[in-house]
């Protein structure tokens, strides 16, 4: 069987990479991550762990070096998150391995692998073989993660930290909330006119059991979220049961980060907007109408039941 | 000698905007326009910038990705033009339809070997965190690789460049870092790091007069085998059901949304 290098930054994402990596070959898992992170949240898939104390990219470019370098795997599968891209295109420069992102689908072909992976804002799937040794960085919740099924034998690695030097880090101010896991979730655009007016999104959401997320602007530049609540292309993707897009046009760039949603509903007062061909049900309204009957009309169902 | 250049990557994208389908339901890639990829307008305003602070020369390089040039010559020229208003002193433009539709492994080469070719010794090359078109993010990352330059990606904020070192702030998954890289380096900037403003006439004006050179693979003595085939390209149709409500009594249309929604089975309420 192949080796194929697992590189996990999260314990949470190790499930669903080892479920794609056992079709492929013989997992090895690369983790790297924070010193926080116990061992039990990484072991017990009955696969080899090598384990990095970092989740700095300069490290784990290194480590994945290195394992590179000793094991010759065909295959190295990991998240789409930023610090395992960058990590892993210097590493992918190294040696001209080819390198995909957001990658949905994967089926091995002795030497070649093809892959579908979305492009323009998600709107393109492309489907494309590249030649082995390659890199294949994978969208969540393309399968149901692996059961752990045994023991893993655990390898700590030291590497160098290169020459960038690290002088401070700050964490984001960030809700803590996973909006990629919940079934409901509010989306807020540029509609809404002032960050105290987010509260009417933040009700219906608590209401409907669900969280709130925003576009671009919302959550990037005017920060009236916190930076994982930002919803599109540099942010979240997310497929929720439901996504309710307040206030939003319907741009490309975020549209790309909900386009999984099982429902789409848009409630927006520009008869115009892209928003409305791309949901299945729209309110064209002014927003500030619609929310507090759509929060009356829910309070008084919570209450009958 | 203290390195005083910069090198701008400036890619002439697909435009995501305008995706358009062939009967077949296949992505009609021929005659979709190429426009300059949004986020290499951030690096091209973060160069002037640091044009003003390091005093050296700017270079554009761009590297044609979808061809065929017969069709692309035009989208290609107001990109690099773009770039040449904004800052840059001159231009080097690869465009060699043996190897589009490109991919990451080729185009890193063709720009690390024409920056060693054509002598050019940059402080920096700054590049967008990502194309509009493909989104991986790699190439910066593997021209610095290519080039034994240092590395920084997602960078929103230029703290301080001096003695030889940049220090930056790095955007992450939960976290920003500030950082201190050596020169030269490759950096990929994020939107974050300014507001670009759109070149001025006169600087439109001006550009026309500035150098574009056009360089062949041969000229750099390379050949490619591409490790990537492109197999299909399918326009993802997502059929929303559109079920417009503009039913102007709101309360008559929050209950309809709320009927539809119960049906979906989507209400927990």
């Amino acid at each position: 069987m192949q080796n194929i290098i697992v590189v996990s930054q999260k314990p949470s994402d190790l499930g669903e990479l080892i479920a794609i990596a056992r079709r492929l070959g013989e997992p090895l898992i690369l983790a790297f991550q924070e010193s926080a992170v116990s061992i039990n949240e990484i072991t017990g898939y009955g696969h080899k762990v090598y384990r990095l104390n970092s989740d700095r990219p300069e490290a784990l470019y290194y480590a994945i070096k290195s394992l590179y370098d000793s094991l010759k795997p065909k295959l190295i599968i990991g998240p789409t998150t930023k610090n395992v891209k960058d990590a892993l295109s210097l590493f992918a420069g190294l040696y001209d391995i080819p390198l995909a992102t957001d990658v949905s689908s994967i089926e091995d072909r002795g030497d070649e692998v093809i892959y579908k992976r979305g492009f323009l804002s998600e709107r393109v799937i492309m489907t494309a073989s590249v030649r082995k040794p390659a890199i294949l960085l994978v969208k969540p919740k393309i399968v149901s993660p692996a059961e752990k099924i045994g023991k893993s034998d655990v390898i700590d690695l030291e590497v160098t930290a290169g020459d960038v030097k690290l002088l401070e880090r700050k964490p984001k101010v960030l809700s803590g909330i996973k909006l990629e896991d919940a079934d409901i979730v509010v989306g807020v655009g540029r509609g809404f006119k002032s960050r105290e007016d987010l509260k009417l999104a933040l009700e219906l959401a608590n209401l409907l059991g669900g969280q709130v997320g925003g576009t671009r602007p919302i959550a990037a530049d005017y920060k009236w979220l916190p930076e994982d609540a930002w919803i599109g292309i540099s942010g979240k993707r997310i497929a929720p049961k439901l996504y309710i897009a307040i206030g939003i046009s319907g741009a490309p760039q975020h549209m790309s980060g909900v386009s999984d949603s099982k429902i789409i509903v848009a409630i927006n007062k520009d008869k115009s907007a892209p928003i409305f061909k791309l949901s299945d049900y729209g309110i064209v309204n002014d927003l500030y109408k619609v929310l507090p009957i759509l929060i009356s009309r829910l309070k008084a169902r919570a209450s009958q039941k | 000698m203290e390195l005083r250049d910069i090198i701008v990557l400036v890619k002439a994208s697909l435009n995501p905007e305008i995706v358009r389908q062939n009967p077949n339901g296949s992505y009609d890639i021929e005659y979709t326009p190429l426009k300059i990829s949004d986020i290499d307008r951030n690096a091209l305003e973060e160069a002037v910038k640091l044009k003003s602070i390091l005093g050296g020369k700017v270079y554009a390089i761009s590297v044609l990705t979808w061809g065929p040039l017969k069709t692309r010559d035009k989208d290609l020229r107001l990109a690099i033009q773009e770039a040449l208003a904004k800052v840059a002193d001159e231009a080097y433009v690869v465009a060699d339809d043996s190897v589009t539709p490109t991919d990451q492994v080729i185009v890193s080469n063709i720009i690390a070997t024409l920056i060693k070719a054509k002598g050019l010794r940059p402080a920096l090359v700054l590049a967008g965190e990502a194309s509009i078109d493909e989104s991986t993010s790699q190439v910066p990352a593997r021209v610095a690789s290519k080039l034994g330059y240092s590395y920084v990606g997602y960078v929103r904020k230029i703290i301080d460049i001096k003695n030889g070192k940049i220090i930056v702030e790095r955007d992450l998954e939960e976290y920003t870092e500030i950082l201190e890289s050596p020169l030269p380096a490759v950096l990929s900037v994020t939107q974050e790091i300014n507001e670009p403003r759109p070149p001025t006439l006169i600087q439109i004006r001006m550009a026309s007069k500035k150098p574009v050179h056009y360089v062949s693979l041969k000229d750099l003595g390379l050949e490619f085998k591409m490790k990537r085939t492109i197999m299909d390209m399918r326009v993802l149709t997502i059929t929303r059901k559109q079920v417009v409500i503009e039913e102007a009594n709101v309360e008559k249309a929050v209950d309809r949304l709320l009927e539809y929604l119960e049906k979906e089975g989507v209400l927990r309420i």
